[in-house]
């Protein structure tokens, strides 16, 4: 708090609170001003210099609620003290009393309301508080403050006291400046919005781009990842070792959003990183489980099936911590094989992943895996009802001719349409083995 | 989906009921936590529970996890099928201590 001045600013008479039409000029002026973007504090400040001396008074203050400690915070004021950021707990003060009460207070001597807080800073800065007009700055039910304006100075012929007119063009003055006050709050929020939208497309990008770009139609493994919201818990991804073989995995975290978003991008990268020097899928699982653990927080976990995979001749190592059961489809004779997890998902516990719990077998010529996570099973139609394993076995035997570069995509298509609800991110990793024919 | 708490034979019992996904998950990890901060035992009452999706289990892991590191019992009891089906798809059977009711739980798992 610093004391400018001490000087009394007498206004001009010719601009005191006498002519409605001046009043009407004042009010139309403020609410143009209130109306035009840019500096608020600055604004408000101008805006609480014409009132004081349109009210011919010598000091004006503008009060907000703070929403978290409901405490009466002074934002800008006008006048020989400034009290910007002087602090009331709710309900003292005049003014505290005007908010509590919503409704205008007009006290003509200080001295004889009890509630009158400003003695402290009258003591420390020699101003002298006589009389208080006070109006609160309400919008429907939403309270946000209240503008204060202190000693009447001086009306031609007048006793010194604030008026039923000053009252009147007080609150006037008040309802556009409250009207001001909210639409400034609302466009802050949709400008913070607009920044947190900006930044969870940006984060949505970056994990687009973690997913692999596989551009050959004759590669043996192509995915689909289709996010719930714009980032996703999900991912799926294929390394190709200098040996020729394959890792590939698909993951799961558990819940959405963007703590999700973080932790699939870390699996990601212990994924890509741990996989150049992993000797098979278990120990692949152990090792991105003991990284996991280092820095697990509120349970998150996820679920993970890779593989390893030579397309030579069709050998494949799966370990799977926790994930949907990947179905191995044969064509030639419509078995469907669930190959089951062993082991729970990471990041729970270092003890708890089986770095020998593998899975061995022979990818036969015109078979294909399918791996993917349970936004697939748990795509829910109009009554809630969840596409489950059954489900998805019936679109994979119906879409066994799409070609598979572009099965993915029809597959997952294909869990989405007919009425059914996305409620999760949903992805879907194909590995074909061409059969015999045109291998 | 509901949350209750009670106390018996000096073990917070959470009971649960209903679907608990990403909206109602929250209240799940809010009863847990504050049921292992003032320590002892915990029993978490699964018969009710229609659906949980992964961020509910996340909660129950969340438990689980700081029920370790306290040393108390952290049991999940009278599981529905709805959640044993979740819980057994992902391999987590093999990381909850399991009871088919809460007396049962309460007489040898704490």
């Amino acid at each position: 708090m610093s004391v400018s001045s001490l000087a009394l600013h007498v206004p001009d008479n010719a601009a005191l609170n006498t002519d409605p039409r001046g009043n009407l000029a004042l009010l139309a002026a403020m609410t143009r001003g209130f109306a035009r973007s840019g500096d608020f504090a600055e604004m408000v400040r101008a805006g609480l210099q014409r009132i004081t001396e349109r009210l011919g008074a010598e000091a004006s203050s503008l009060f907000l609620i703070e929403p978290d400690s409901r405490e009466i915070v002074c934002f800008a004021c006008h006048g020989p003290v400034d009290v910007t950021d002087l602090r009331l707990p709710w309900g003292t003060g005049i003014v505290g009393r005007c908010i509590a009460e919503d409704a205008i207070q007009m006290v003509r001597d200080v001295r004889s309301d009890p509630a009158f807080a400003g003695a402290e800073v009258d003591a420390a800065t020699g101003f002298v508080t006589r009389s208080i007009l006070v109006a609160p700055l309400t919008v429907g039910d939403d309270q946000l403050g209240a503008i204060e304006i202190i000693n009447k100075i001086s009306t031609p012929g007048g006793d010194h006291l604030f008026s039923t007119e000053d009252q009147g063009l007080l609150e006037a003055l008040c309802g556009a400046a409250a009207l001001a006050i909210a639409n400034m709050r609302l466009t802050a929020r949709l400008v913070e919005q607009e920044r947190m939208a900006r930044e969870i497309e940006l984060a949505a990008a970056i994990q687009r781009s973690l997913l692999p770009v596989i551009a050959d139609p004759d590669f043996p493994i192509h995915g689909e990842m289709r996010p719930m919201h714009l980032v996703s818990g999900d991912f799926y991804d294929v390394v190709t070792r200098p040996d020729g073989r394959l890792w590939f995995c698909v993951a799961d975290v558990a819940g959405k959003g963007m703590n999700a978003a973080l932790l699939m991008a870390k699996t990601s990268s212990l994924f890509r990183c741990l996989s150049k020097s992993a000797a098979t899928p278990g120990a692949l699982l152990a090792a991105i489980n003991a990284e996991l653990c280092e820095t697990a927080s509120h349970g998150l976990f996820v679920t993970l099936a890779c593989g390893l995979y030579d397309p030579a001749d069709g050998r494949l190592i799966l370990a799977n911590a926790g994930h949907e059961p990947p179905l191995l489809h044969d064509p030639a004779t419509g078995a469907l094989v669930s190959l089951e997890a062993h082991n729970p998902p990471l990041g729970i516990d270092p003890s708890l992943v089986d770095a020998t719990a593998e899975t061995v077998l022979m990818v036969r010529p015109g078979q294909t895996l399918y791996v993917f996570t349970d936004g697939v099973t748990e795509a829910s139609d109009g009554e809630g009802t969840m596409l489950d394993v059954a489900g998805v076995t019936g679109l994979i035997r119906a879409c066994a001719d799409v070609p598979p570069q572009a099965r993915p995509v029809a597959l997952v298509d294909a869990v989405l349409a007919g009425g059914r609800a996305q409620r999760d991110d949903v992805t879907m990793l194909v590995l074909a083995r061409k059969d015999g024919f045109d291998a | 989906m509901s949350v209750s708490v009670s106390n018996r034979g000096g073990a917070h019992i959470v009971t649960l009921a209903g679907e608990i996904d990403l909206q109602t998950s929250p209240q799940v990890r809010d009863a847990v936590l504050d049921s292992l901060r003032q320590g002892g035992a915990v029993v978490i009452d699964m018969g009710g529970i229609s659906y949980i999706d992964s961020s509910g289990v996340a909660s129950l892991v969340e438990g689980f996890q700081v029920a370790r590191r306290q040393g108390v019992a952290f049991i999940l009891a009278a599981v529905s099928p709805a959640a044993m089906r979740v819980l057994q798809l992902a391999r987590l059977d093999k990381v909850f201590a399991f009871q088919p009711d809460v007396d049962t739980a309460l007489a040898e798992g704490i």
